[in-house]
């Protein structure tokens, strides 16, 4: 257990920093596709089955190959980043801010022994038919509601889209 | 020996930084949602742990982390129809040549 926590927290973190720093906006794609494998596979070893699969499943199959189809419809022609910077010109600022935070974050975990005292609850795995029913009975308003929330971003993106071909006519 | 929570909030902690300097220093606005992707999954791996170590009620912390889940979805959908948007009216995704409305 404790080498596959720190094997998969390993690439979990070059995935992240590597989509955060390569300059080739594709290899950023492929970094992302694996920080999101290093993700769904803490929830498999946090016995959370389905969350993992859920993620591999909306994170890997439908966001990362949306970002790659937005980098295809918003490229330059040459592809690639060139010559120019691809950080801003006051770019240890954010890296301070970024720094400064995982410390703070880091020192609030290290002074609350509240964290360092939990122990697992019971290991019964949650099954995905409580998560159906749950999703039909005690869950019903919130799952709704996200129905209602997903219609409209659909339709808020294709509008938001299609808006200038509109003007051109 | 089991991982104690405090590794799963800092390597959290880790994570949400590392996405928050990719969202204030990179140029480009699709870079910016990936990092803010990086920041929604960092939250999700805090409910999913603070889940597995407490099981407040047997469900509650897997339900929210399905809809949070949901709404990053319709966030990066919403976000890179912008982006597009954006890259017809501008020819350019940088997000330091979208000032229009800098005083």
């Amino acid at each position: 257990m404790d080498y596959a926590f720190w094997t998969i927290s390993g690439i979990t973190v070059l995935g992240a920093l590597l989509a955060v720093t390569l300059r080739n906006l594709v290899h950023c794609v492929l970094s992302l596709i694996l920080f999101f494998l290093g993700i769904a596979a803490h929830y498999f070893l946090l016995r959370a089955d389905f969350i993992g699969a859920v993620q591999i499943l909306i994170y890997i199959g439908a966001v990362a190959v949306l970002i790659l189809f937005a980098i295809m419809l918003t490229r330059n022609v040459t592809g690639e980043a060139g010559p120019q910077e691809v950080v801003g010109v006051k770019w240890w600022i954010g890296s301070l801010c970024a720094a400064l935070t995982a410390g703070l974050i880091s020192f609030a975990v290290r002074a609350d022994s509240v964290a360092e005292t939990l122990s697992p609850g019971p290991k019964a795995t949650v099954a995905v038919a409580d998560i159906g029913k749950g999703f039909v009975g005690n869950w019903i308003v919130p799952f709704e509601a996200m129905a209602v929330l997903l219609t409209a971003a659909l339709i808020g993106a294709v509008v938001i889209a299609l808006e200038e071909v509109r003007n051109r006519r | 020996m089991t991982i104690p929570l405090g590794h799963y909030l800092i390597l959290a902690g880790i994570i949400f930084a590392i996405g928050l300097a990719g969202a204030l220093t990179r140029k480009n606005a699709i870079i910016v949602l990936i990092a803010i992707e990086l920041m929604f999954n960092a939250a999700i791996l805090n409910l999913i742990a603070f889940w597995h170590y407490k099981q407040f009620a047997a469900l509650t912390g897997q339900m929210f982390a399905i809809f949070a889940i949901s709404i990053a979805a319709a966030e990066s959908a919403i976000g890179l129809a912008l982006v597009i948007a954006i890259y017809r009216h501008y020819k350019s995704v940088d997000v330091d040549d979208i000032k229009s409305l800098k005083g």
